[in-house]
Parts: structure tokens; sequence; C-alpha cells
């Protein structure tokens, strides 16, 4: 009788039946290390600065790519080529100072240069010290490169 | 079935493309099924010998939908060159470098005012020896090997990288569909707006550079242009290839067009041999 119940039970009613995974390595507990002590370093992350004045970041302000300086940057540097034919383009470089434009060289030959151009000019009775200077200067760099100093391998 | 095709063949506005050996510069009118295109044949001093002329459209300025108003052939030496990007790197760094003027200065322990003195005595004190309180070692004294005022970056790029710098720009800029030739650059308005939906019906970039032949634009286009700042105008030689990579897209008048075309070949078939020596700054 109770084979014929449980045979009737079986096909009216059947057991959900859930499929356990084995979840050794999900389930274990892990080793608490240093168990008790209580860490006293903050780690919360930044602090927050509240006593006194805030560092000063400086606001951001992007400079316009666009501005005329920078839209026409470049502008007639071919002038030689495209031009007329009788102007080259360190011609052009107006907002350079004259003694500087179209000359490259060590300190030494750019300071000879421009001592040279404004002897003639009021530079050394109007800025007496600044010309000292230069002089100071090019007196120091002359002894330094001809008698401390090794020259290069000769060009020729 | 041969009027079918045929057929199917006018629908497709095919013009047939047929070169004509002219001796003079002319235009040759070829017409298609409902409009007539003028194709502007010219006959340079120098003739391309291995390379085809390449044809451009002429477009318009005067409406915002772009017209085709005809056809221009420009010379393969100089609007179909190689693309050298290492030529085109060296010209921007010759045009970036050949202007800097690094204007950083420090004073040295000579210049600095003061420290004529003996900060202490030599010996007996237990303290380090020093001879000047302007010493680079000093709080307030002079800095060693610091920067000095006027360093220059000059330098000149030899003459045929930079005439080879403006053909290579302007080929690459015609291959990639950025170069534009328009007849003129006459506007019917002078509303920075109009200029703007012109830019934006076209897929023009949003920066435009626009070259003249001459010194003075029309009155209606300096107006547009004024309140928009990455739309440029310039002359035909203000043109430099630091510009033309700026700016998205290259607008040229068809004069400043030739022009360009007649001044590069001029120079990419003369004796250049003044041209090519060694810069020396007092003989430019």
């Amino acid at each position: 009788m109770s084979w014929l119940t449980s045979r009737i039970l079986s096909v009216v009613w059947k057991p959900t039946v859930n499929v356990v995974r084995t979840r050794y390595h999900a389930d274990k507990k892990r080793l608490v290390r240093r168990y008790g002590y209580q860490e006293k370093i903050w780690r919360g992350g930044l602090l927050p600065r509240s006593e006194g004045k805030a560092l000063p970041i400086p606001e951001y302000r992007p400079d316009n790519p666009w501005s005329v300086r920078k839209a026409l940057f470049g502008q007639n540097d071919y002038i030689d080529i495209l031009g007329p034919g009788n102007l080259h383009p360190v011609k052009t470089l107006y907002n350079i100072p004259s003694w500087i434009r179209g000359v490259s060289g060590h300190e030494y030959h750019i300071l000879l240069r421009k001592k040279k151009m404004w002897a003639k000019t009021g530079t050394p009775r109007l800025r007496p010290t600044k010309w000292k200077e230069i002089q100071k200067r090019l007196s120091f760099l002359y002894r330094k490169l001809n008698r401390k100093t090794k020259t290069g391998p000769s060009p020729i | 079935m041969a009027s079918i095709l045929i057929n199917a063949i006018k629908r497709l506005h095919v013009s047939p493309q047929i070169r004509l050996c002219s001796l003079n510069s002319a235009a040759v009118t070829t017409t298609t099924a409902n409009k007539t295109i003028n194709i502007l044949k010219k006959e340079w001093e120098f003739p391309p010998l291995y390379t085809k002329p390449r044809e451009v459209w002429i477009e318009n300025l005067d409406s915002v939908e772009e017209k085709k108003l005809g056809l221009i052939e420009l010379h393969p030496m100089v609007y179909a060159a190689p693309p050298r990007i290492d030529i085109i790197h060296s010209n921007v760094i010759w045009q970036r470098k050949y202007r800097w003027v690094s204007w950083a200065h420090t004073k040295t322990r000579a210049e600095v005012r003061g420290g004529g003195k003996k900060p202490w005595p030599q010996k007996g004190l237990g303290r380090a020896r020093h001879g000047s309180i302007r010493s680079p070692l000093f709080r307030g004294g002079g800095v060693a090997h610091g920067p000095r005022s006027g360093k220059s970056h000059f330098f000149m790029l030899p003459f045929h990288l930079r005439l080879h710098g403006l053909t290579t720009t302007l080929s690459a800029k015609l291959a990639q569909d950025d170069l534009h030739i328009v007849k003129d650059l006459e506007l019917p308005t002078d509303e920075s707006q109009y200029l703007v939906d012109l830019i934006e019906n076209r897929n023009w970039g949003p920066s435009v550079l626009i070259i003249d032949d001459t010194d003075y634009a029309p009155r209606n286009i300096t107006a547009a242009t004024d309140n928009l700042l990455h739309v440029n105008i310039m002359p035909v030689y203000g043109l430099n290839v630091y510009s033309m990579l700026k700016h998205d897209t290259l607008v040229l008048t068809q004069a400043a067009a030739e022009k360009i075309e007649e001044k590069l070949l001029y120079h990419l078939h003369s004796d250049n041999r003044e041209r090519m020596k060694k810069f020396k700054i007092d003989q430019v």
C-alpha cells in the first residue's frame, strides 16, 4: 500500500530540485590578518583642507588658438618665392629687434653684434650700467672661450 | 538593347573627357545632356612631361549652395607633387624656429647688485669659507649657467626644401579634397552668418584660409570674416606651409591659383644658384 501511495505521490508531486554547485573557494572564510588592530592612518582619501586659505589654483583660462597672432602665424615666410622677388623673409620679422633678426650664434657672437650695433645709439650714455655689464660679460666670455676651453675640430 | 544602354549612360550625365591638343590657353566647351561646362585648358611655359594636369572645379561664392562654374587645369608639378611629409615637417619646424628668440634671462654673480665684501673671515669662525654673498650657493645670489637673454634659434632652410614644401603641401591639400578654387571673392552680403552657412553647406572645415592675388580683398568678404577668427584672408605672397596646415580648408581664387602656379613653376625651372648659397645676414 505504502508502495502505491508513494508511487501516486511521485506522479502527482515532484519536488523541485536545486542543483547546488560546490562553492568552496567563494564560501571559505578569509583569514583576518592582525585581528583586533585598529588602523590609525586615515584611509578615506584626501584630507579636507579646512583651516586657512585654500591653496591658490589658478583659474583655467584656455588661450584663444585663433587670436590674430596665432591665426596669421607664418604669413610672408615664403615671400622670396611667392612675392616680387626683392624681399627676403628675414626682412619681414618686424617684431624682433634688428640686432638679433636673422642672427644665429652663441651668446658671445650675438653679444658682440649687439654691442657693435648699440655703440652708435644712445645706449652707452643712457644706460651706462647695462652697457658696462655687456662689456664685462664679453670680456668674461672672451677669456673663457679663448683661454679656458678647447676649440672644436677644425672645419677644414 | 543598345538604345537602353545609351539612355542609361545619358542619365548618368557622364561627359566624355577628351584632352585636346591646343596650342594656346583655350576654353573648351563640353556639352552634356542639359548643361555646358567650360574646361580651361592651359598652355604652360613648362608643360608637364610625364604626368597629366589635374582638373579642379571652379566654384562660386555668391550663393550658399555650391555651383560648379567650370573646370581649371592645374600643373601637376605644383599641385600633384609627391606628398613628402618629411619636407612638410621640416618646413613647419623652420617656420617656428627662424623667428624664435628666447628672452629668458638670469643675472650672473657679477651682475647681481652688491657682494663685494667678504662676508666673514676665511678662518677662525668654524663656518664655511665664502668670498661673496652673491655666489650661486647663496640665496639671492647669481645663477650659474642660467639662460642669457637673446638666444636665437635662427636658421635658414635650404631654398629647394622651402620650394618643395609649398608644392607638396598644396598637393596634399588637393589630394585630400581640402583645396577649393573659386572664381572670385564677391559675396552678396557682408554678414558673417552667410559665410558660416556657406562653409557648413559645402563641408569645408571649420577653419578656412582664403588666398587672393590682390592685397585688398572685396569689402563684403573682409567685413564677413572680420568676426570669424578661424576664417582668414591672405594675399598670394602670404601663403605658407604653417597656415595651410593650421587651416582645414584652403580656398584659392582662380587668379591666385594661377599666380602661385606661375611663381612656383618659374623657380622650379630656373637657375637658383644665388638663392642656394649660404645665408649671410648682412647680404639679404
